[in-house]
């Protein structure tokens, strides 16, 4: 994994000066990388959750046109 | 208006807090003029206030002599300032959920958090209130969540340490204010907490950025504000899933394996409550409270109670009771009497002493004072010069010395406790007190009585 998002982290950001670098720019940069696999994750989390409502809501139509 | 510049309150340029006549005052500086307005007119604060995340303050018309001053406000009192090395796992945990949603609340209209301190989030009135108004910003498309290392020092690095580890290491935010930093927590963490891919995200991998990035320079790149959102989901459900599974503490089953029985204990509730129904009190201090039984008591005559405890686990299981029956005015906190918190950071005056933060109007010490004497050798006379410098009036009582807690005390240590009886506490005490009334508990050795301050 380590090597997975050292890899994306080469990959994306490519050795380039810019201005003054506090403490925190690890942790600022490291914002452009978890975004896109966090992302990911979240857009996977969300598009379960609306299958699981579409499959919830249609469960619960043909239960109620099974009662009629 | 003769002013007193608030010690902790100067890091940000946006404003500070200074006292006048002991009301808090927050300066808003001209610097933060656009923030302030967009924070007024686009809702946020408003919506904040009507969901009791943010404490609520009067703007005055009143301007000092600065020319950096923009606002005056007058924010509500705060009737107890506790720190995060004095709170339990959940408190920690709900002040870290509270901060999240004060975030997402923040970026519905437009703006965003730039501090995550965990010293800006306070206990009032049973809610979790943000007490720096002046801590939101503008939100820009692109830029990244500026507070985040801040959140993950502050909230997410005590909760992994104490969940994976020990509750003991939460002490380690006394020695590093702004958070306690990543590569220690990383070094600390056990290896089956790197098992948990959000912990292995915002812990381990962020402290090998921080190291990496440290000194090279890189191109800044945009973080869309799905990826902000996708990051605050997932800090989120970390934090919901971080649970401390703590073993039943050394006094946690206090009141089950006490020599009372239900009478006498009944009996010790019901001279207390007597005691303290006389006047209604503005903050009374229960040192030793265990899980807050006469805590609650108390909070019926008293605007505020704080219910101090050395022992975590039992502050937990009180923190999570006094919730449980939304008592708003009982505050638990752990707090070691031995070695009380002392006065943190820039010339030792950015966080108050416990001393700094009394004296209470009255003080409970309730089953405390064997422990004191006999566990920690301390003579009575200086632990009567203690009481009389946090309170102005006592509860405290007395066991005496073949009492069987008294007893488990001593049973693995030599007695050297000659001068531990009821006349020489009456004697100590009363150099700095004046007994006002002294109740035998029925069916036991122990005695409770009220003083007040000389």
């Amino acid at each position: 994994m380590i090597i997975l998002l050292l890899f994306l982290v080469i990959l994306f950001f490519p050795k380039n000066a810019y201005a003054y670098l506090d403490p925190g720019t690890g942790s600022y940069i490291f914002q452009f990388v978890i975004a896109i696999i966090l992302g990911l994750i979240f857009s996977l989390k969300l598009f379960w959750k609306k299958i699981v409502r579409t499959f919830l809501r249609l469960l619960k139509g043909k239960q109620r046109a099974d009662e009629k | 208006m003769k002013n007193n510049f608030a010690s902790g309150s100067f890091r940000d340029p946006a404003g500070f807090i200074f006292f006048s006549k002991g009301i808090a005052y927050r300066q808003v500086n001209n610097s933060y003029k656009e923030d302030w307005d967009l924070f007024i007119k686009s809702g946020l604060y408003k919506d904040l206030i009507k969901n009791r995340l943010i404490i609520k303050h009067k703007e005055l018309k009143l301007k000092t002599k600065d020319p950096l001053c923009y606002k005056i406000l007058q924010p509500d009192q705060i009737p107890f300032v506790s720190y995060p090395y004095e709170w339990s796992f959940s408190q920690i945990k709900d002040a870290a959920l509270t901060t999240l949603e004060i975030l997402k609340m923040a970026l519905l209209h437009g703006m965003v958090l730039k501090d995550a301190s965990a010293y800006n989030i306070q206990f009032i009135g049973g809610k979790l209130i943000l007490i720096d108004t002046l801590s939101f910003t503008k939100y820009i498309e692109g830029e990244p969540w500026i507070a985040y290392r801040q959140f993950c020092q502050h909230f997410l690095a005590p909760l992994a340490l104490i969940s994976f580890k020990d509750y003991r290491l939460n002490l380690l935010t006394k020695s590093y204010i702004d958070g306690i930093p990543l590569d220690l927590v990383s070094s600390l963490l056990p290896m089956n907490s790197r098992f948990n891919f959000s912990l292995f995200t915002h812990i381990f991998m962020h402290a090998k950025s921080q190291k990496l990035f440290a000194k090279r320079a890189v191109l800044r790149r945009k973080v869309s504000r799905f990826g902000i959102e996708s990051i605050i989901s997932s800090l989120e459900s970390l934090v919901r899933n971080l649970k401390w599974e703590n073993e039943i503490s050394e006094w946690g089953d206090y009141y089950s394996q006490t020599n009372y029985s239900q009478h006498s204990f009944n009996n010790k509730k019901e001279i207390v409550s007597r005691m303290l129904a006389k006047t209604k009190q503005n903050i009374i201090w229960d040192i030793g409270a265990n899980t807050g039984v006469f805590s609650e008591i108390a909070s019926q005559n008293a605007k505020q109670v704080i219910s101090f405890d050395n022992d975590p686990a039992t502050i937990e299981k009180n923190y999570l009771r006094v919730k449980r029956k939304e008592f708003k005015n009982i505050l638990p906190l752990v707090i070691d009497l031995t070695s009380p918190s002392p006065s943190l950071g820039w010339q030792n005056e950015e966080r108050m002493s416990l001393l700094e933060r009394g004296p209470a109007d009255i003080a409970l010490a309730l089953a405390l004072i064997h422990h004191l004497a006999i566990s920690n050798n301390l003579p009575f006379r200086k632990i009567a010069s203690f009481f009389a410098k946090i309170s102005n009036n006592l509860i405290i009582e007395f066991v005496p010395k073949s009492d069987s807690q008294a007893q488990r005390l001593l049973a693995t240590r030599e007695d050297i406790f000659n001068q531990y009886d009821e006349e020489n506490f009456e004697k100590s005490f009363l150099e700095f007190f004046t007994i006002l009334e002294r109740h035998p508990i029925k069916s036991s050795k122990r005695v409770i009585y009220k003083m007040a301050k000389n």
